[in-house]
């Protein structure tokens, strides 16, 4: 009988070490992918268990943080000045996050591996866990003046305003209107938090919309920049003093269609022909409808693409709604998609990234939110390095571009020389565009408006979309410039 | 294969020539300080953990603790003065750790999972009483395991009955959580088949012994496998119809697995043959692969097994398990500590689930340490087997000492998705009454026997010209 109790110890033993390698496997390596799966009511309450960390911009403003609560659960966020950063804070709520809240989720609350290590000092020196900081690159002066300008100078428009550092791709000002309160999203009270939820989802004008990056428009005229990107690339003798074709009617091919400028106003001296520049400052839609019908749908393309539109992967970290060009199917609409219409839509981020473009000699740079992540001892865990996306143009055309877009504000008969260096107190570059939209056109138009500034020395670069708004020049460029003085005045410039 | 085994010339393998001189209670006592101090250091924890000062309740709990173990360790010196020093200190230290988890679970629930009744840990305490006085009035009543042999038949009817009772008995006092295997009493609940394990433990090894030989020798050889003869059959077929019947009517598929493993492995060390191996375990994966085809709850349990997370299964049929999953997964390599987790969340974690509890607040470390602790009590157990002469104790050790590996297995097994999860409870660490009850009597046998195997034999009279006394007991 012993021999077959000797067997009998061996399956023991080969059960007892089944058992030891399954909560070996179970324990030590799959804990992070079940952090992860649906349902995991400790993973997300594991977040109130902890103080979170906070969400500061580059000047040192808290706006979004974590406070001792006395409720059900040790900690509670509080978003200090709500709808302002709700585009980029987003919320933290029972269930879910959105926004850097979600993005930075992991560091936010402590589980990031990165802070394994100092975790478990804590633990051992009996420090309270506290997640790590995460520092954002949005100057709170910028933001601020882009949310008030929002709120009260368009009337309630829908609207949206991204300024970036063109030498980086930081992210200096990120703000939409309408937006939403997130704090009555940090309820812990499951009821409340459905009802809020509710009441913000049935809500017309979508406040928890994101326009800035993930709604888009018709650039219009704005996209002109890309139309005399093409051009100036494709002819390298030219210069903004060369004379394009500038009529005051351009039948388009194909059709009995007639394109027409702004009122029917002619470019130039009327003489047919202008120089590219005077043709940009007055936007002239003949001249690019033609010049868009020389250079061909699929090399406008090539360079909206250059310019980060059509990209699926752009991310800051929230994702970004591509911007779109579609090539268009005759020369008619391709004539149109160069003056900014036909398929063309653009998110107000794709706006600043082309002024900043223009200002950063045809470099364009990956747009980014978070500058730098700080564990809770202040050591720096990590810090965003900035990285360029692409070279859309030689810096010999993107400085053609500049002097066209300064010629934009600073020339008499440009369209935004309502905001020029007398007028506003700094000089700026920048093109305005107004996008019809609607069934044949009936709808209000859109005002676009994108610039950077200073002209020598540029420091920022603003895109400014307000729907329904009018002209560029009248609703979106005094938007663009409120934040770029506020911006410019934070430097002390 | 099929040998009884030759008794060597030269030394009997199943009797050391030397026997163990020391009786060992002093160590005993020892390690059940060491069980104390580890009970008390977790009770503290909880406690600092949960409300940042020892538990109003430690000295009260902690005492009555000591006190009921200390008496066993008494009863056994007093009645088994030869036994394992190790067993009793390794049951109580398990039980003071299920006692401290009731508490912990009893301190703290959230809004959707209430904590435990504020009773709960005392009335763990008292079944930790009523368990030591059962482990101390079996070794009172067993002096000699071989007394057992005579109740085989006794045994084995009580053991069935226990069974099959809740069966028997309507849904409305013997059903729980779908499963029909308790009796309810008022506001106590009694659960039998942790009682008919026992007895149809002590009953098989009793039938098995009787019977090894016509078992072991009588059969054809086919394809090298030595096949019993089909007349002999019978009690293995016996066991598997009422092992399946209890896996279909009380949808109880862990004990039933339990039983079925506890007969076939019996059956094994009692014949050394093989083929029982085999056929037992072709015959049950068979039933239970059928079953699972025939009846939904039991083949939900394979589906919750292979695919807990797609689907609904996560928040419906498999939520308890990946509950405790999460909750394993949550503690890591070394837990969130005492009272630092959340194991309240895992439905029932007080008693199919409290494994997963503890891997939540010790971690992967705390769960290594208690089933070494389940292994050194299987390991003790197969050692008092090994070392007893009498082939009843023997098989009666040896069957015990697997069964409580395998219902180790079976329930961490489940819980941790090596297997498919069926509700049993874990021996010691469960809440409950019947389960530690049972435990500690288990416990009390394996003493029993390995106080027999241990004991000195009678010192020969050294007076010349006495004749020498032996007393038979």
């Amino acid at each position: 009988m012993n021999r077959a109790l000797r067997r009998i110890s061996i399956a023991v033993l080969v059960m007892f070490l089944l058992l030891l390698i399954n909560i070996n496997y179970l324990q030590g390596f799959e804990p992070a992918s079940l952090a992860t799966k649906p349902n995991n009511a400790r993973a997300f309450e594991a977040q109130f268990q902890y103080q979170r960390g906070s969400i500061v911009t580059s000047d040192g403003v808290t706006i979004a943080e974590s406070t001792p609560s006395s409720d059900i659960y040790k900690f509670q966020r509080k978003y200090p000045y709500g709808p302002e950063y709700a585009p980029v804070t987003g919320y933290d709520t029972l269930y879910s996050e959105s926004g850097i809240e979600y993005y930075e989720n992991s560091v936010l609350n402590g589980s990031n591996s990165s802070l394994t290590v100092r975790n478990f000092i804590d633990l051992l020196t009996g420090k309270p866990r506290k997640g790590a900081n995460v520092t954002l690159t949005i100057n709170s002066k910028a933001q601020n003046a882009a949310w008030s300008a929002l709120q009260t100078q368009t009337g309630g428009k829908p609207g949206a305003v991204v300024a970036l550092n063109p030498q980086t791709g930081a992210i200096l000002a990120m703000a939409s209107y309408p937006s939403y309160n997130p704090n009555v999203l940090a309820t812990h009270n499951g009821k409340q938090l459905n009802a809020a939820d509710q009441t913000l989802l049935r809500e017309a004008d979508n406040p928890l919309l994101d326009r800035a990056i993930n709604f888009t428009w018709p650039p219009g005229s704005t996209f002109k920049i890309v139309t005399s990107s093409a051009y100036l690339t494709q002819n390298p003798d030219s210069t903004p003093q060369t004379s394009v074709n500038s009529p005051t009617q351009l039948t388009l091919p194909q059709t009995t269609h007639v394109l027409t400028n702004n009122d029917g106003e002619v470019c130039g001296t009327g003489s047919g022909q202008a120089p590219l520049i005077t043709a940009f400052a007055q936007s002239c839609d003949t001249t690019f409808g033609s010049l868009g019908l020389t250079l061909g749908g699929s090399t406008l393309n090539n360079f909206a693409q250059f310019f980060g539109m059509n990209s699926k992967t752009l991310r800051i970290p929230m994702p970004v709604t591509p911007s779109n060009y579609v090539i268009p199917p005759s020369k008619a609409l391709t004539a149109f998609s160069a003056i900014g219409q036909y398929s063309d839509t653009v998110t107000p981020l794709q706006e600043a990234m082309f002024a900043a473009t223009v200002a950063d000699g045809g470099k364009l740079m990956t747009p980014y939110l978070v500058k730098q992540v700080t564990a809770s001892d202040l050591s720096t865990v990590e810090t965003t390095s900035p990285a360029q996306l692409s070279q859309p143009v030689s810096p010999t055309v993107a400085s053609d571009l500049g002097q066209m877009m300064l010629a934009v504000v600073q020339d008499s008969d440009g369209t935004a020389n309502a905001y020029n260096t007398a007028a506003v107190g700094f000089t700026m570059a920048g093109k305005t565009g107004t996008a019809q939209n609607g069934v044949n056109n009936t709808g209000l138009n859109d005002a676009v408006f994108t610039c950077y500034a200073p002209y020598d020395n540029p420091q920022i670069a603003v895109g400014v979309i307000i729907q329904g708004g009018g002209y560029g020049a009248t609703a979106a460029a005094p938007i663009a410039v409120q934040v770029i003085k506020a911006y410019l005045a934070s430097l002390g410039k | 294969m099929s040998s009884i085994t030759a008794p060597s010339p030269a030394v009997d393998p199943d009797s050391p020539l030397i026997p163990a001189s020391r009786s060992r209670r002093r160590t005993e006592l020892t390690m059940l300080i060491f069980a104390f101090a580890l009970v008390a250091f977790a009770f503290a924890n909880v406690g600092y953990s949960l409300q940042g000062k020892l538990p109003a309740s430690l000295a009260e709990y902690l005492g009555a603790f000591v006190v009921i173990t200390v008496a066993g360790h008494l009863a056994v010196r007093r009645l088994a003065p030869w036994a394992d020093p190790l067993l009793l200190p390794l049951a109580a230290l398990l039980n003071g750790l299920g006692i401290v988890m009731t508490y912990r679970l009893a301190q703290q629930g959230n809004l959707l999972s209430a904590p435990l009744s504020s009773s709960a840990t005392a009335i763990q305490v008292v079944y930790t009483a009523i368990g030591v006085g059962c482990f101390a009035a079996v070794l009172l009543l067993v002096r000699e395991p071989r007394v057992l042999q005579r109740y085989t038949y006794t045994l084995g009817a009580i053991g069935l009955g226990l069974l099959a009772l809740p069966a028997l008995l309507p849904a409305s006092i013997s059903e729980v959580y779908g499963a029909k295997i308790q009796i309810r009493l008022g506001t106590f609940t009694v659960q039998p088949e942790e009682f008919a394990k026992l007895a149809l433990a002590v009953s098989f090894a009793g039938y098995l012994v009787a019977k090894r030989d016509v078992l072991a020798l009588a059969g054809r050889r086919v394809l090298g496998i030595d096949l019993p003869r089909a007349r002999d059959l019978g009690p293995i077929l016996v066991i598997w119809v009422a092992s399946l019947l209890l896996l279909v009517f009380e949808s109880d598929i862990g004990t039933s697995a339990v039983f079925m493993g506890l007969f076939v492995a019996m059956l094994y060390i009692a014949t050394s043959r093989t083929s029982w191996l085999l056929l037992g375990f072709v015959m049950f994966v068979a039933g239970a692969y059928a079953a699972s085809k025939l009846f939904s709850h039991v083949g939900e349990r394979f589906q919750i097994w292979l695919h807990p997370f797609s689907g609904l299964n996560p928040s419906h049929n498999a939520y308890q398990l990946v509950q405790g999953l999460y909750g394993m997964a949550s503690g890591g390599l070394l837990g969130k500590g005492l009272g630092g987790g959340q194991p309240y969340i895992t439905p029932l974690v007080q008693s199919d689930l409290v494994f997963t509890a503890f891997g939540e607040e010790l971690g992967l470390a705390g769960l290594m340490a208690i089933l070494l602790i389940y292994g050194l009590i299987v390991q003790r157990g197969l050692r008092t087997a090994m070392s007893v002469k009498d082939p009843f104790s023997k098989l009666l050790a040896g069957g015990l000492s697997f069964m409580l590996a395998l219902q180790v297995f079976v329930i961490v097994g489940g819980v941790t998705r090596l297997i498919p999860l069926t509700g049993i409870t874990t021996p010691f660490l469960s809440q409950g009454g019947s389960s530690l009850v049972a435990s500690w009597m288990l416990i009390a046998l394996l003493i029993r026997i390995s106080d027999s195997a241990r004991r000195p034999p009678p010192r020969p009279i050294q007076e010349e010209g006495l004749t020498q006394v032996v007393t038979l007991q």
